[in-house]
């Protein structure tokens, strides 16, 4: 086992172990707040799978979120469906797998990449958030939907009921556990090297018999999944849906989370979204246009002077003291 | 009849306004491959500009020479901070412009306050076209915008500071090489396309909804129609304007709004799926 992946296993056992004991020292209302925090971590994690291997960046990845979301409220909301919470993630995670595969289709295969990706995505987002506002017998409009139940569900004679804090905090704990380090294992395997050699040189990665769209849109329909289970769990979690869930915001404070936490790391990414979605609460309870401000010039501060995320910091600092240990 | 004569001229005023928003996009984004997601704000400040010199008692016409002075401000500092130090870094321009984007939106609603801002036209009433009768200012928008891109291709076409940009478009090392001033040529190329886009701002204004976020969807069309008209081409960008011009405006006519745009982005995809470089383009490129 390399250094690299031994050092990611052991911080994700710490970061898996405080969560473990976070709930012996927090009260019900900071659990709600971690587990809302840890499902955007997730959120953050999918669109870093995808960008961070393919150095391809979706701006609408919100479009996938909010797909995941209203699907998931639409199913739970209509009391004709049985197994509600069940059939809703597994249709939330199909829809936003079912979009992603449609424009990936045409636009992988139509030879779009790096910026023109980034153009047309940032297109689907604005668009997906008007659909949500305008197509308000179905989306119920600027309001959104309101009144989802919480999951439950029946597994083998268990009745699994999240409506309370601590299971709901411990259910979406382990999904973005197991969730993360699965994206890990990909990207760190034979896929996810291919993906590198894709990145590094298109032509060269086809022409030793990789079908380069194929995988690009497998991986993108695959971050497009995982951020629907994101959306559905955090409609689920909050009891509503609305169209800022969808919305460029949104796929915008993505970005900032995995280009803050570090892309390509999937961890980083994930921390980055608890850490600034605490920042975003307090700036916001003074003043809530000067986020957004405060958000564009983080983006600004990142591109100059971290490009490489927080995590980088660490690094930098490392190879300071090694280069000074070496000069002396 | 008046009807197709009266969605003609509608879908003429938004193609015109789309080939002066995309101009400014097909030099940054097309020529010198800088993804520049604060263009749109570019036409929100033009707009703005009318607004401001409309609310401070001077004339829409003065309003209008202000505007593409104010994106070309507003373009040349965007130049000068940022982007000139990220060419070659793509995704990074990516993010800093659109950071770039959020701090002027916001910049915009602290200092001139939340809500639209009302712009009225310099000329009311309606103008008696033989077929149909149709609003003045739109017939005036369009004059200018056709004179504007006129201009611009004898610009670009019959100058020597044309001749320039289209040596550092062609090969910017073998330009540098024959003691042309890349980034110089560089900057004025962006601060005028910037310009452009302040210009398309100030026309809209009247017409439009005008405030803080009203770029990002003359951004979005506007990297449609480079997008679909294929870059390098004054004649690319005609059609691409054309393809989403058009396209929105007859769909309006039938559907809602958003869509109309839905339907746009799907026709735009496929269209790029089937011509991958532009409509205008021939296969070989």
């Amino acid at each position: 086992m390399i250094a690299r992946d031994r050092n990611w296993l052991l911080i994700f056992a710490a970061c898996a172990a405080l969560a473990v004991v976070y709930p012996l020292f927090a009260d019900g209302y900071q659990l709600t707040v971690i587990r809302d925090a840890l499902i955007f971590g997730m959120f953050a994690a999918s669109l870093d799978f995808f960008w961070g291997r393919t150095g391809i960046l979706c701006f609408g990845h919100a479009a996938f979120f909010g797909i995941g979301g209203y699907i998931m409220a639409l199913i739970t909301l209509n009391d004709a469906i049985p197994f509600g919470s069940l059939l809703g993630i597994v249709g939330a995670v199909a829809g936003a797998a079912l979009v992603a595969a449609i424009i990936g289709y045409f636009l992988f295969f139509g030879g779009i990449r790096g910026s023109y990706f980034t153009i047309v995505t940032l297109a689907m987002g604005v668009i997906c958030q008007q659909a949500a506002v305008s197509w308000s017998s179905v989306t119920g409009g600027d309001s959104g939907l309101i009144g989802i139940p919480p999951i439950a569900f029946d597994v083998g004679g268990i009745h699994v009921d999240l409506s309370q804090d601590l299971p709901s905090y411990i259910f979406v704990a382990s999904i973005v556990a197991v969730v993360v380090l699965a994206l890990w294992s990909i990207s760190r395997g034979r896929w996810g090297t291919v993906l590198t050699a894709i990145q590094d040189n298109e032509v060269r990665a086809a022409a030793l018999g990789h079908n380069a769209p194929l995988r690009l849109l497998v991986t993108f329909v695959l971050s497009a999944a995982i951020a629907g289970l994101a959306g559905a769990l955090y409609v689920c979690m909050a009891g509503l849906v609305a169209p800022d869930l969808s919305g460029l915001l949104l796929s915008t404070e993505v970005i900032v989370w995995v280009a803050v936490g570090g892309r390509g790391t999937l961890l980083g990414p994930v921390l980055g979204a608890i850490a600034i979605q605490r920042a975003q609460q307090t700036i916001s309870s003074f003043n809530p246009s000067l986020w957004p401000l405060l958000l564009g010039c983080v983006f600004v501060i990142i591109v100059f002077v971290l490009p490489d995320g927080i995590l980088s910091i660490y690094a930098r600092l490392k190879g300071l003291f090694k280069g000074r240990r070496q000069a002396q | 009849m008046d009807f197709v004569v009266t969605t003609l001229l509608n879908a003429l005023t938004l193609i015109s306004i789309l080939m002066l928003v995309g101009l400014g996009l097909a030099i940054s984004f097309g020529l010198m491959n800088v993804t520049n997601l604060a263009h749109g704000e570019f036409v929100t400040v033009g707009a703005f500009a009318v607004y401001f010199v409309q609310s401070v008692g001077g004339s829409f016409w003065l309003g209008l020479t202000a505007a593409p002075i104010a994106g070309a401000v507003v373009g040349c500092i965007l130049e000068f901070a940022i982007i000139r130090h990220l060419y070659s870094r793509p995704v990074s321009t990516v993010l800093a412009t659109w950071g770039v984007s959020l701090i002027l939106q916001q910049g915009l609603e602290l200092s001139f306050g939340l809500g639209a801002k009302p712009v009225t036209p310099p000329i009311e009433g309606t103008f008696d076209l033989f077929f149909t009768v149709y609003p003045a200012y739109r017939l005036i928008l369009i004059a200018i915008a056709m004179l504007t891109l006129v201009g611009v291709v004898l610009l670009i076409s019959r100058t020597s500071f044309g001749l320039d940009i289209r040596t550092v478009i062609q090969n910017r090392e073998m330009a540098e090489g024959v003691g042309i001033n890349t980034r110089r040529t560089y900057a004025i190329a962006f601060t005028f396309g910037a310009a452009i886009a302040g210009l398309a701002g100030g026309l809209v204004a009247p017409l439009a909804i005008v405030l803080p976020q009203m770029g990002v969807n003359y951004l979005a069309n506007a990297f449609f129609v480079v997008i679909v008209g294929g870059v390098g081409s004054i004649g690319g960008l005609v059609a691409g304007s054309v393809f989403v011009g058009g396209l929105t405006s007859v769909l309006n006519y039938q559907i809602s709004p958003s869509l109309a745009q839905a339907i746009v982005l799907l026709a735009a995809i496929v269209a790029v799926r089937l011509r991958p470089n532009g409509l205008f383009n021939g296969a070989s490129r």
